[in-house]
């Protein structure tokens, strides 16, 4: 692709506060290169955030949906079948043969290991 | 298309356009919006970013002079502010100016020539260093109450730069009370030094929020902005506000407000006060200000000085 020749080239600006969590979107800004936009990063939105990395992207590397595409996106509210909430009748059944239900928060509090209690 | 089904395409778009905007919807930049929406927010954001640009350099006068180490590190840092925030609005008025093909070029080129306004106190000398202070303490004041009221402005880039802004002017809102707070507790020079400073921006200060109608100037870009929920309240409004914020805490300090007019109306409920003087806001802002064209002239020579780093970086691939 052609590109005209000029100075503001845009880039899109990400970066992560901690080694552990996600890239988040910061905000655009035009430099002539990554290595002039990396420092232009920084100095726009890094001034005084915690930050662990970050990342440049040039803006026409970025594939989009068009205004058409994002209307798609829509979801029905048909898809019970994917989520927990169309499962919901099972708390019922457990209780029945008195057990807890193994729920989100149950689940996901495992994670600090087993605890034998 | 014929032209018929082009304007009823155009209506409908507009139709969908007014009613996310009444839902609270955030308009994005590659979204379908009105010409007079995208026009009003150009004129908004590129004069706000250009004024953050223009607004670094009275205070920057004041880095080498700052009367101590430490004062010199809080100014530099707002100034460095300042600047970021040009960026970012500078960005967001950038894609909306891209279907017309403009780009920073044109926005530095509209600036010299004049298209493109800057901020009335900016183009105001900043003699002392009470004047810096004050900069920080009421000119962010002022600001941080524009700014808050276009926070959940119906264009995302703008209300998402918006937020990052605020969050920063409440630094600038510390370090200038910072300044003042040394000087109203200071020697009786000091404490007049102070007074002054408040004499002599008092009236730029009324005049940064605008006139109150389009009588005064010829045209108002307010009632736009509010129909399409750019922003919420009127110039007059925020005015008020300012005088509510600001008045009880000026005067706690024992300083004197250079209008003998100001009072509170219990009545009716607001605010009575000396109208500045708007034939020289007016001409204050055609860049016939006191410091109007010096400030223009440094941005011209610092632009044109590094021409040759731009033209150097323009490669045609990166």
């Amino acid at each position: 692709m052609e590109q005209k020749k000029t100075f503001y080239h845009e880039f899109e600006v990400f970066s992560k506060r901690t080694p552990s969590s996600p890239f988040q979107h910061q905000f655009s800004l035009l430099a002539p290169n990554a290595e002039m936009a990396m420092i232009m990063a920084q100095e726009n939105f890094m001034r005084r955030e915690p930050v662990a990395d970050i990342w440049v992207v040039q803006r026409e590397h970025i594939q989009g949906l068009t205004r058409e595409e994002k209307v798609m996106l829509k979801r029905l509210d048909n898809k019970e079948y994917r989520e927990t909430k169309g499962y919901g009748y099972l708390k019922k059944k457990w209780r029945y043969y008195q057990q807890k239900m193994f729920d989100e928060k149950e689940i996901l509090s495992w994670s600090g290991g087993t605890k034998h209690d | 298309m014929s032209i018929l089904e082009k304007e009823l395409e155009e209506h409908e778009q507009l139709e969908q356009f007014m009613a996310r905007i009444e839902a609270g919807d955030k308009i994005e930049a590659d979204d379908w919006m009105p010409e007079e929406y995208r026009i009003a927010l150009i004129k908004l954001i590129s004069m706000h970013g250009i004024s953050e640009i223009m607004g670094a350099l009275p205070e920057k006068e004041w880095v080498p002079k700052a009367p101590s180490l430490r004062r010199k590190l809080g100014i530099m840092a707002k100034v460095q502010d300042e600047m970021g925030h040009g960026q970012l609005l500078l960005r967001v008025a950038e894609d909306l100016l891209k279907p017309y093909g403009k780009d920073r070029d044109d926005l530095m080129q509209d600036l010299f020539t004049g298209k493109l306004k800057f901020h009335n106190v900016f183009h105001m000398p900043a003699k002392t260093w009470a004047d810096a202070g004050l900069i920080g303490w009421l000119v962010d004041g002022a600001a941080i109450i524009t700014q808050t009221n276009m926070l959940n402005s119906s264009y995302g880039p703008y209300s998402r730069a918006l937020h990052r802004i605020c969050a920063e002017e409440v630094f600038h809102a510390h370090h200038g009370e910072s300044i003042i707070m040394a000087l109203a507790e200071g020697t009786e020079e000091q404490r007049q030094m102070l007074q002054e400073s408040l004499n002599e921006w008092w009236e730029a200060l009324l005049m940064f929020f605008g006139p109150a109608n389009s009588d005064t100037t010829g045209s108002s870009k307010q009632d736009i902005t509010i129909k399409y929920k750019i922003r919420t309240s009127t110039n007059e409004e925020l005015r008020q506000s300012f005088f509510t914020k600001y008045v009880p805490r000026i005067l706690s300090l024992g300083l004197t407000i250079p209008d003998p007019t100001l009072r509170f109306d219990e009545e009716q409920k607001v605010w009575i006060y000396q109208q500045p003087d708007w034939s020289k806001f007016k001409q204050i802002i055609m860049n016939n200000g006191p410091r109007s064209q010096a400030r223009l002239n440094l941005r011209r020579v610092s632009y044109e000085t590094n021409a040759w780093v731009r033209e150097a970086l323009s490669a045609a691939a990166i």
